[in-house]
């Protein structure tokens, strides 16, 4: 069985319909990236899986292991192993950055049935993962995001991703506004996470990302739909040819 | 005024009758056309027939209420109903400090809560303090009502000598029981170059009035840091007037409240420059639920030759429902030409793509919101300057939100 299967998905944002017909499904172990230009629906597609309000699905499913994933709050969700990593992560003033990871990752191990980890193995845990990260460990005592610059939110989103041990991963543009030294760590990590019972869905503008996650399909979204889908190889005949025949074909 | 000169003011007849029966004072209260008092209405305190404190009426309070503040090597001073307590309180002080319990002194307030209070408080504390190295001192405030609807009127006087620097922690707490009302007044007077932190937390029984007039005055080079925390009480109100008197005094005045049920506070300030070259900045936070009300007025007043001024002040409120009200009213009164002034006002609900951020992670929307109401109050609580006292308003606050909690049916 897929580990994530999106069925004829239909999606709209304040009426406007955004994606059109979607169907993708990722086995577990694999990396689906998805590439298309600005305004395609990437990031809505995204955001649906997740469950932040105001899409309204109007068509279709969306299946985790078999579950009916769109009937899920998106805290539900999360704790059913789905993580988005955002293109923007919100900065959140007077809340550390410890208080939210411990928070999070107790909320995850209820719902497994797994006890809660006590204030020094957190400490622990998170010593081992943020070096691993190259993040200076003190930065989970500053306030979520507040101040971090573009490559330190991405790495920190990286951090939670470890931390929360997923069982599908978004990235949403994870590769906007990092420089090359940031986005080999931030591959790293995400490559260090790859895993026979994990998929991830790489949403992407540039092929650059995948140079460093190296996808096993690799979908061209246009106009709501997906356009065309091969190996990693289509991602650099995009970065070639660029998306107008898709846009053209799709429109 | 003093206490012995009010007997002219309607209030004067309390004076007169200080220990005797019913309250007569309660038809001169400010009304709502009193645009001091416009948006914090007192019909229901006035109604209420309150008796003062005495030894009959008190509830027999012989240990102190749990929750209170921890400060390392803090001097305890303890008031029930008012009244200062020898067998609660710590007798000695330490070197610096001098702490007289009976004393007449007059107060600059002006204010009829003032003048009230003036009338009835038959004695009051007056905390001198001089030197350094001087031990903070924790004023405990409890109020403790019988059979009847009690009321109070504590009087404080702090000094703080010429380059001293003294440090006082202020706790009202009330037992629940029958509705009191506690109108303190407080005096403080800074010397050149002393400084004062002051860090006052009004946590009230839920049937209680608190009405808080403080008067602060400073020296050239004086400073202060207050914070105060409002968490409950029927009808609270914190008003705070700081004039400088001397050149280079600072100020920093700041505060948070979290209201749920039918809670009503109001923080109103009076920053008066009335010298040049002082700086005063001022940061409220404050979260509303339930039919709760806040209120924050701040005015602040640059003198026309009070030039060189920096005044900052910042209100942002949170609404956790749709059955609060908030009102703000800043007031910027700048006569003089040559100032830095800012101030901001914001009250909105919580951010949506806050809580979908903690929400994709797994944290369930109760939770989340809790912590995003935490975090938004303390950032007004991280101007505290002292840990423990930081700290300890930070487990305050997260004991209010887990009784707002356990009010909503969640464990």
């Amino acid at each position: 069985m897929a580990l994530l299967e999106i069925k004829n998905l239909h999606a709209s944002v304040a009426g406007k319909a955004i994606l059109k017909g979607i169907t993708l499904a990722l086995e577990p172990g694999t990396v689906h990236a998805i590439m298309g230009p600005n305004g395609t629906g990437k990031s809505t597609l995204s955001n649906v899986i997740a469950g932040r309000e105001g899409y309204d699905v109007t068509e279709g499913e969306v299946l985790l292991d078999g579950k009916n994933v769109l009937a899920m709050s998106a805290d539900e969700r999360a704790r059913a192993g789905i993580f988005l990593a955002f293109q923007y992560p919100v900065e959140i003033p007077g809340v550390t950055t410890s208080a939210f990871l411990k928070t999070a990752l107790n909320a995850k191990r209820r719902a497994e049935g797994k006890t809660e980890v006590d204030a020094m193995e957190f400490l622990k845990l998170v010593k081992a993962k943020t070096a691993a990260l190259g993040m200076p460990y003190d930065m989970i005592k500053r306030a979520l995001n507040v101040g971090f610059s573009g490559g330190e939110k991405k790495r920190a989103e990286v951090l939670q991703m470890t931390l929360l041990e997923p069982r599908l991963a978004i990235l949403d543009e994870t590769d906007s506004g990092l420089d090359i030294d940031a986005l080999k760590v931030v591959s790293e990590g995400v490559n260090s996470l790859r895993a026979p019972d994990r998929a991830f869905l790489v949403i992407t503008h540039y092929q650059r990302l995948l140079d460093y996650i190296v996808p096993d399909h690799v979908h061209v979204l246009a106009h709501g739909r997906i356009a065309a889908s091969g190996g990693k190889e289509l991602a650099v005949e995009l970065e070639a040819e660029g998306y107008a025949k898709y846009l053209d074909a799709a429109a | 005024m003093k206490p012995s000169e009010i007997i002219d003011h309607p209030f004067g007849s309390a004076y007169a009758m200080r220990l005797g029966a019913k309250a007569p004072w309660l038809g001169h209260l400010p009304g709502p056309k009193t645009e001091a008092w416009r948006f914090t209405p007192l019909r229901t305190l006035a109604s209420t027939p309150f008796v003062p404190a005495s030894a009959s009426n008190d509830v027999d309070v012989t240990e102190l209420p749990r929750g209170l503040p921890l400060i390392a090597g803090a001097a305890r001073l303890v008031l029930v109903n008012g009244a200062y307590r020898a067998d609660l309180s710590d007798r000695e002080f330490g070197q610096g400090l001098t702490v007289s319990t009976a004393q007449e002194f007059a107060s600059s307030a002006r204010s009829p809560l003032a003048l009230l209070n003036a009338a009835y408080a038959a004695a009051g504390i007056s905390i001198d303090a001089a030197g350094a190295g001087l031990r903070p001192i924790h004023l405990i405030s409890i109020g403790a009502a019988g059979a009847e609807p009690l009321a109070f009127h504590p009087r404080l006087r702090i000094t703080v000598a010429p380059a001293a620097s003294l440090t006082i922690i202020e706790s009202h707490v009330g037992l629940p029981g029958q509705t009191y009302f506690s109108n303190p007044v407080t005096e403080i007077v800074l010397a050149e170059k002393a400084s004062l932190r002051r860090y006052v937390s009004v946590a009230e029984d839920s049937e209680a009035f608190h009405l808080a007039t403080t008067t602060i005055s400073i020296a050239a080079g004086g400073s202060l840091e207050a914070f105060h925390l409002g968490l409950g009480g029927a009808l609270v109100r914190q008003e705070i007037s700081v004039r400088f008197e001397g050149r280079g005094a600072a100020a920093r005045l700041n505060g948070a409240y979290a209201l749920s049920g039918r809670a009503h506070h109001d923080f109103t300030t009076v920053m008066d420059h009335n010298v040049p070259d002082c700086h005063s900045s001022q940061v409220f936070k404050g979260v509303a639920d339930g039919d709760s009300h806040g209120v924050f007025q701040g005015r602040i007043h640059v003198a026309r030759d009070s030039q060189r001024s920096d005044a900052r002040q910042l209100h942002k409120a949170l609404f956790l429902s749709r059955g609060p009200q908030i009102d703000c009213k800043p007031e910027l009164e700048i006569y003089a030409d040559d100032v830095q002034c800012a101030h901001g006002a914001a009250t909105g609900e919580i951010d949506h793509d806050h809580l979908f951020y903690l929400m994709s992670r797994g944290i369930d929307p109760a939770t989340a919101r809790s912590l995003l109401v935490e975090g938004f109050l303390t950032e007004a609580v991280i101007e505290v300057s002292v840990p423990d006292v930081q700290a300890h308003f930070i487990d305050a606050i997260r004991t209010w939100l887990k009784s707002r909690e356990i009010a909503r049916g969640r464990p």
